[in-house]
């Protein structure tokens, strides 16, 4: 280490410190959800081709797992571990610590009590069943103060911020703290609170469902990207000068969007024509964002083999634009008269919420937790076998959904096949589906494992052990 | 982009601007879309559900049924959903106002069921048979993989008793055996009234003349 950055490294070393408690907190629940969320849905998973599996039981009924599921994976895995990386990120490129932590830990313990009694609720039987908002009704008032509690501090630590430029990561960070609570309370209050009447109703919640995707989870996403790349690498975004055109570019564009769930619904045509238009305008920036991402990994994808977070976002960028592609394929009507309504359009949301989002969250939370505890990862195969386990869930997963789904928007397209013939048809796809899941689940238990040693403080000499295998993660990042 | 103002409003515009654009706009142009009042029988469409089929719907929500069934009929040349008699006609708008959840669903893992009721398309559609899609899917649609809802439903020892008037029929095989009967609960009976009243038989003139173009002439809605 060079003496000039000495400065920098105790400052860094300062926010850390200051992020240790809310950010333990925030990754701990975040990865108690991710096991929960994952296990029910392989359960619901295993229940599309062996539907006697825990049917005897209301709770357990695929109707209500599948919500269930997805609320525990989007509230309680994605919006935890969001805020814990986005907490984090700002206050170092705000080069601020993260002041007052305590409330911050009474907010979480809130979030989560929220997060259990909704998916609870959804179990027991008071789902809504508007997709994303099944929560019963009691719990958004706690999710909303919660929510603003915690996200406060990503905003009022950008403003205490103690540096000139203020970088792509804290735009999308910023933006995206603002834009699920209000994109929430909107849609709490047109479909609950005062509903909106008839069609409009799926209108309002394709809109919540799109914004929440796209201007939470693929922000959050890309903000790591943008931090991770230029650190580990060592070297400036490629064509930065393009990144807040396209910043505000995608953001405008995909507020817009969300009207191209409902090309053919019975809505009037200018709200999925919009859509299409919109996603169309959204080539641009994802050309921008690939430039500046691939354009910035170009020439060093032999870093790739040193560390295990450059990893996990290479695919996160190439799942972020996969994720685009589909989308767009998805605004183009031959396709979805065919993929609507099919595994393929389960595939497009998953590609965002998993492939896109849980990546970079995996590869920020190897760079992150040995830093907040000043320790380092305990078993190195563990790494590997999380890793592993999501290339090979990840493939399979876009196999089974995206092979499956099109062959299922035949089957559905053609009347005579009768739909008993298309279930037994979609048997295998579904048992391949299950296999993915179950892949999934396994690296997160690999990384869970993990995380648990990292906290556990009982052997010292382990640590020192590890030390070497350790060198290679924080020898990471000091730029 | 320094300046921290800057970023806030063009965040907060980003927001209103699709909350206006989209949300607001289709609100003012479809939020009091009426009923319509047939000029030959002079009764207002589409009708409203019945107090047991309010119920029902409120099952079927907190049940998830949305998990793999849509409730929206893709037009004509859209899909094959008429071929499939899902409905006699694509959906329109108006018939959804009747609802007061309206969950037109995004997967069909399971058929559509916004006519599932409608006797025209699916003559065998009866209470019974709903009763016992839901108590043993298998005996009446082989191969399907819809689970089986029997906690919707009592089983007795008859013991001698005379059965109950609601005990419903359930093959052999599928049901609990000689001396039991099935007894739906109140929950199943308001689900099945729900399904029961599953159809947009009426066509409303506007829309079909303004759907015209697109789809062939079909026959009238009844």
């Amino acid at each position: 280490m060079n003496s000039p950055d000495q400065p920098v490294r105790t400052e860094q070393m300062q926010v850390d410190a200051s992020a240790k408690w809310p950010g333990l907190a925030l990754f701990g629940s975040a990865l108690f959800w991710l096991l929960l969320g994952g296990t029910l849905q392989l359960i619901a998973a295993i229940q599309l081709h062996t539907p006697t599996f825990l049917a005897e039981c209301a709770w357990f009924t695929y109707g209500r797992l599948t919500p269930a599921a997805q609320n525990a994976l989007v509230y309680g895995w994605g919006i935890n571990a969001a805020l814990g990386f986005g907490l984090w990120l700002m206050a170092r490129l705000s080069a601020t610590t993260l002041r007052h932590g305590g409330w911050l830990l009474v907010a979480i313990k809130f979030w989560n009590t929220g997060v259990a009694l909704g998916v609870l609720g959804i179990l027991g039987g008071y789902s809504t069943s508007f997709e994303l908002l099944e929560m019963p009704r009691f719990v958004t008032l706690i999710l909303l103060v919660s929510y603003a509690m915690i996200g406060v501090w990503a905003v009022t630590t950008f403003s205490i911020r103690n540096t000139e430029n203020v970088f792509a990561s804290q735009w999308y960070l910023f933006g995206a703290a603002f834009w699920f609570p209000w994109l929430y309370a909107i849609a709490q209050l047109m479909l609950l609170k005062a509903p909106v009447r008839g069609v409009l109703q799926p209108v309002v919640n394709a809109w919540f469902v799109h914004g929440l995707y796209g201007l939470w989870f693929v922000p959050v996403a890309l903000a790591a990207a943008y931090y991770f790349l230029p650190k580990i690498l060592g070297k400036p975004i490629a064509n930065y000068y393009l990144a807040p055109l396209a910043f505000w570019w995608l953001v405008i564009v995909t507020a817009l969007a969300g009207g191209s769930r409902l090309i053919g619904a019975p809505v009037p045509v200018w709200i999925p024509t919009l859509g299409t238009v919109a996603n169309f305008l959204l080539v641009v920036p994802v050309v921008i964002i690939g430039l500046n991402l691939f354009g910035t990994f170009s020439g060093r994808y032999s870093a790739l083999s040193g560390s295990v977070t450059l990893r996990f976002i290479l695919l996160s960028a190439i799942a972020f634009i996969f994720a685009s592609i589909l989308n767009l394929a998805f605004s183009l009507r031959g396709f979805v008269e065919i993929a609507q309504f099919t595994l393929l359009s389960e595939l497009r949301d998953w590609v965002v919420l998993y492939a896109c989002f849980s990546s970079a969250m995996f590869g920020a939370a190897y760079f992150i937790l040995p830093r907040l505890t000043s320790g380092a990862w305990r078993f190195p195969t563990l790494v590997k076998m999380h890793l592993g386990a999501t290339l090979v869930g990840v493939a399979l997963l876009t196999v089974a959904l995206g092979v499956g789904g099109w062959q299922q928007g035949h089957l559905l397209g053609s009347s005579p096949v009768a739909f008993g013939e298309i279930t037994q048809a979609m048997t295998f796809w579904f048992t391949l589906r299950t296999a993915g899941f179950a892949v999934l689940l396994f690296g997160h238990l690999a990384f869970v494992i993990n995380f648990v040693g990292l906290l556990c403080p009982l052997c010292t000499c382990c640590k020192k052990a590890t030390a070497d295998v350790g060198q290679g993660s924080s020898a990471e990042g000091h730029a | 982009m320094k300046n921290g103002l800057k970023l806030f409003l063009g965040v907060f515009a980003t927001l209103a601007l699709s909350w206006v654009g989209l949300l607001l706009t289709a609100h003012q142009q479809i939020g009091s879309l009426s009923q319509f009042k047939d000029p030959v029988d002079e009764t207002l469409y589409p009708q409203p559900l019945s107090g047991l089929a309010v119920q029902g719907s409120m099952v079927y929500q907190d049940l998830g049924c949305v998990s793999c069934h849509t409730q929206q009929v893709r037009r004509d040349g859209f899909g094959a959903d008429l071929g499939r008699k899902w409905g006699q006609r694509g959906s329109y708008a108006r018939d959804y106002i009747r609802d007061s959840v309206v969950l037109i669903g995004q997967s069909r893992l399971g058929p559509d069921l916004r006519n599932a009721g409608n006797l025209d398309l699916h003559p065998y559609a009866d209470a019974d048979y709903f009763y016992r899609l839901l108590y043993a899917p298998q005996s009446v649609a082989p191969g399907t993989n819809m689970p089986a809802h029997a906690f919707l439903f009592e089983v007795h020892a008859l013991a001698g008793r005379q059965p109950s008037a609601y005990a419903i029929k359930v093959p052999g095989k599928f049901g609990p055996g000689a001396g039991y009967e099935v007894v739906p609960t109140n929950r199943a009976q308001s689900l099945v009234a729900y399904l029961q009243s599953l159809k947009d038989s009426y066509d409303y003139p506007v829309e079909r003349s303004r759907n015209a173009s697109a789809e062939k002439p079909k026959e009238g809605g009844h």
